[in-house]
């Protein structure tokens, strides 16, 4: 494959994704330490946690690389993982005793 | 991984067939690598059940305790991982390349890489077990945070320990012949999934549970 | 290297030692049969248990001779317990829907023919297909082990619900190590499962011969490519469930049973978990499952009524549009099955409505059979009639799902008979039938004899009044409030259904006996048939053109075939009849491709 030798070939693009990598992490290591109601707290994390997983995806696992492989990828994972989510719900009403409260 | 593994088949292998006798495969992508993606949507789906079930149990419980202190353990930790993906990437850049003793030589630094990190897990897992959190209780609150802990932390673990065993063998099969560059960066993507992980573990089992 | 990275994989010479041949092999065909042995005697074994079911439901003090020798104490004098009810209905419904209705049209069928259909020498990852079957045996063995424990298998449904399924012996007998044998054998499952899933989408996506555009894969091979996807995911997340309800079990871990659970006048020592939380990820799971069992069935008799209908369907690609609607669908739907389980009403209300959209794409297949059935000469043979009783039974089952889609009819009938009905047309009998019409069809080319055809269709009839003589009175049973999973009816409002419920026994018992004859008839074909030619059915796909029957080690000789046709030219002029094979370059009409 012709792509092949030029998208294992750059380290320099890899040291970059790896410093945004450090960078992101240490983000989250920061917000940990940031006085915010733990909703907030969740939401940022989990923003920068999928900027990361990006990230690792499109650069480390050659995603970008391959556009049709990407789609297929990200929609399926997505469409599962999204699947998944019906049951919070049930988990706020144990906290909360009733369907949509407060 | 190999379906040519010696001694288990004896008769010569037939002539590879040449590829204008089949279809292009989907995507482009070798049968191989298309498995590891399959294989690594599915262990998403595994993580992301277990992370939802803690997700659950977690917004469900009020006081849940945020006993961590230290974040340096951990820090470390995530640097390592991280380091290793980039070694990891230039262990299959030096196989593309031909460089077979830089391809070994990368890859056994990512296995390094990945002992280092199971041993501070493993040291980490020790220092809260002295602490008195156990799977069952812990002095700071529910159970579940020790169940929950654990069983996260313990299935990535064993991802770790399984990509550290795959590494070696087959860092050092390509290095005999066995295997090629396209297995070890079918093996990276494996690699780089474990670390993907990591990056959703981190925030969620830790980070999120710091002390304040 | 990459050009021919690909063509390679898969590719393994003959195996010479017995052990290699027939017992570890690697061949696709062989692990096929592998899986289609052990769906059979997992489906006698789940048939039998029925029958001692249904007889204790029709004669509730029944001693059945020998019963004993099944049960430590579940049987005093051979007459059933409550518990040992419970507990052969669990291991029934865990056997069928695992071990039968995933195993055989799915894992079975799709082994042997994929690959061919595909026309490749075998599928990319031969040691994983053979670790996938050996994975389920011995899952298998672990659930069927679970019989020899000191209190008997499981007996919580094959739902296993917590918090009962999560405390243990307190539990009550069937509770202890029965459960903690089943999450095993389960969770082994998974990994066979995984295992055939990966190799059967590479096959599909990597694997297919010069010419076979995915769009030229015969609706079988959709069938089963569409429930690999499906598969992939779902048993990956029952998979954990299982070890957190294991830990739960053995470790003593929370996370299904909430603080101050009381079962047996024990207070339980658990504290914060959820048993919705168990219910939530099984479902998530469970629902694709069902369309796990359901849609290679659809493949398999799309697929026989287009050969024996000599024309193609109304639409090929509606077809396979619709059964991949119900992959997507099958993930958004599961709570259907919690609508009483104290979930959110709300979310009732959400997963109501994806259900009913459900039936749409259902409805779409039925329409596109039925469309091209019309005005169809169909050739009646035991396949093409088994083909049509999957169709009858998917109808007679499906319409009562619109009726348990919504959650306020749905209360009133849940845990009834109505639901049990409904499952076992819908999903049991229709794949069963699936089942059949791929044993008739495929059956001369994977032995190279024929089966017999009076036998069969005998074993139709028999089969298809019969399952409706058995489940059709179960909707009645449940519309009159018959609770599913009693064992006895000792309610004064049960005491006028009990001798329905002797008729269904006596219809179980004559189903049950007329599928002897279907194994009668798979024996005696197999050493004693009459030979079967290359292309018994004027079929078109790629399996009815490999050089020998049953196909060679490498499927197609020396030689990969080259694909010039879609799947379906019947009914056209051409040399060899009315039908043009898929590796002809003739061209079959105006509007061929080749």
């Amino acid at each position: 494959m012709a792509t092949e030798a030029t998208k294992n070939g750059a380290m320099s693009k890899d040291l970059i994704v790896y410093v945004c990598l450090l960078v992101l992490a240490a983000i989250q290591f920061v917000i940990a330490y940031q006085s915010i109601s733990p909703t907030q707290m969740f939401t940022r994390m989990i923003v920068v946690a999928v900027i990361e997983a990006s990230l690792a995806l499109l650069f480390f696992m050659h995603l970008a690389d391959n556009r049709g492989l990407l789609w297929f990828v990200v929609i399926f994972n997505v469409f599962v993982l999204f699947a998944m989510q019906y049951s919070w719900t049930d988990s706020f009403r144990i906290s909360n005793g009733v369907p949509w409260a407060k | 991984m190999s379906t040519t593994t010696p001694g288990e088949i004896t008769m010569p292998m037939p002539a590879p067939a040449p590829s204008s006798l089949m279809e292009k495969p989907a995507f482009s992508v070798p049968a191989k690598k298309m498995a590891m993606w399959l294989f690594i949507i599915a262990d998403t789906a595994t993580f992301a059940g277990c992370l939802v079930a803690y997700g659950f149990l977690r917004n469900a419980t009020p006081n849940w305790p945020r006993p961590f202190h230290s974040i340096t353990n951990l820090a470390v930790m995530t640097f390592i991982l991280l380091t290793s993906s980039l070694t990891m990437l230039n262990g299959v850049r030096a196989a593309r390349a031909g460089n077979k003793a830089g391809a070994l030589r990368w890859t056994l630094i990512t296995a390094a890489l990945g002992i280092a990190f199971a041993l501070l897990h493993i040291r980490e897992w020790m220092a809260l077990i002295d602490e008195g959190m156990t799977l069952l209780k812990n002095p700071w609150g529910t159970g579940l945070f020790g169940a929950s802990f654990y069983s996260i932390t313990g299935l990535h673990l064993t991802h770790v320990t399984g990509g550290v065993i795959a590494l070696i063998v087959v860092g050092l099969r390509y290095k005999g012949g066995r295997y090629n560059a396209d297995d070890l960066e079918v093996l990276g993507l494996y690699w780089h999934f474990v670390d993907l992980v990591w990056m959703f573990v981190v925030p969620f089992v830790y980070l999120l549970n710091l002390a304040h | 290297m990459h050009d021919t990275a690909h063509a390679h994989v898969g590719q393994h010479a003959a195996p010479t030692s017995f052990i290699r041949k027939h017992v570890f092999s690697l061949d696709h065909k062989v692990i096929g049969k592998q899986y289609y042995g052990l769906a059979l005697a997992a489906v006698l074994i789940g048939m039998f248990l029925s029958w001692l079911m249904r007889l204790h439901l029709g004669w509730t003090n029944l001693a059945i001779p020998g019963l004993h020798l099944l049960t430590k104490n579940g049987a005093p004098g051979d007459v059933m317990t409550p518990e040992f009810y419970l507990q052969l209905m669990t291991m029934h419904a865990t056997i069928m829907v695992f071990f039968v209705l995933t195993t055989a049209p799915f894992a079975a069928f799709g082994n042997y023919f994929l690959p061919i259909q595909v026309g490749a020498e075998d599928m990319p990852f031969p040691h994983f297909n053979m670790m996938s079957f050996w994975v389920t045996f011995v899952a298998f063995l672990v659930l069927m082990s679970s019989f020899f424990v000191s209190d008997g298998p499981t007996l919580g449904g094959w739902t296993q619900y917590a918090p009962l399924s999560a405390v243990g012996q307190v539990g009550g007998p069937g509770e202890g190590a029965g459960v903690v044998l089943w999450a095993l054998s389960i969770a082994i499952f998974c990994v066979g499962q995984l295992l055939g899933s990966l190799n059967f989408i590479t096959t599909t996506l990597d694997m297919r011969t010069r010419g076979m555009s995915l769009w030229r894969l015969p609706l079988s091979a959709w069938g089963w490519f569409i429930t690999s996807v499906m598969g992939l995911t779902a048993f990956a997340v029952l998979m954990p469930a299982c070890i957190l309800l294991i830990l739960d079990h053995v470790a003593g871990t929370s996370f299904f049973v909430p603080a101050n659970t009381v079962i047996n006048d024990q207070m339980q020592p658990h504290s914060g978990g959820s048993t919705l939380l168990w219910q939530h990820l099984f479902w998530f799971f469970g629902h694709p499952e069902v369309y796990i069992a359901i849609v290679p069935g659809m493949g398999i008799v799309s697929h026989v009524l287009i050969t024996n209908m000599r024309k193609p369907m109304l639409s090929h690609r509606v077809l396979v549009y619709a059964m991949g609607a119900l992959a997507v669908l099958s993930y958004m739907v599961y709570g259907h099955h919690m609508f009483v389980s104290g979930m959110n009403p709300v979310s009732s209300l959400v997963f109501s409505f994806p259900t009913l959209v459900i039936t749409i794409p259902s409805t779409i297949v039925v329409l596109i059979w039925m469309g091209s059935l019309y005005g169809a000469k169909l050739r009646i043979n035991s396949a093409s009639l088994f083909a049509l009783g999957f169709i009858s039974m998917f109808i007679a089952g499906g319409v009562s799902g619109f009726f348990l889609a919504q959650p306020s009819i749905d209360i009133m009938l849940h845990a009834t008979y109505f639901v049990v009905g409904h499952f076992h047309l819908v999903m049991g009998v229709a794949a069963m039938f699936g089942i059949f019409a791929g044993t008739y069809f495929w059956f001369p080319k994977m032995y190279g004899r024929m089966m017999n055809e009076t036998l069969g269709k005998i074993h139709f009839w028999c089969s298809f009044v019969g399952a409706y003589a058995i489940f059709m009175p179960f909707h009645y049973l449940g519309l009159a409030g018959n609770v599913r999973r009693y064992q006895a009816f000792a309610p004064e409002y049960m005491q006028h259904l009990i001798p329905l419920h002797k008729f269904i026994t006596i219809a179980a018992l004559f189903t049950g006996a007329a599928q002897l004859i279907f194994v009668y008839n798979l024996f005696v074909s197999r050493y004693k048939g009459e030979p079967a030619r290359d292309n018994p059915w004027q079929g078109t796909s790629l399996e009815w053109s490999t050089p020998t029957t049953p196909p060679p080690h490498n499927n197609f000789g020396d030689k990969l075939p080259v694909v010039y046709h879609d799947p379906f030219q019947y009914g056209v002029e051409s040399s060899t009849g009315d039908y043009v094979m898929q590796t002809s370059p003739e061209k079959a009409g105006p509007d061929d491709e080749a």
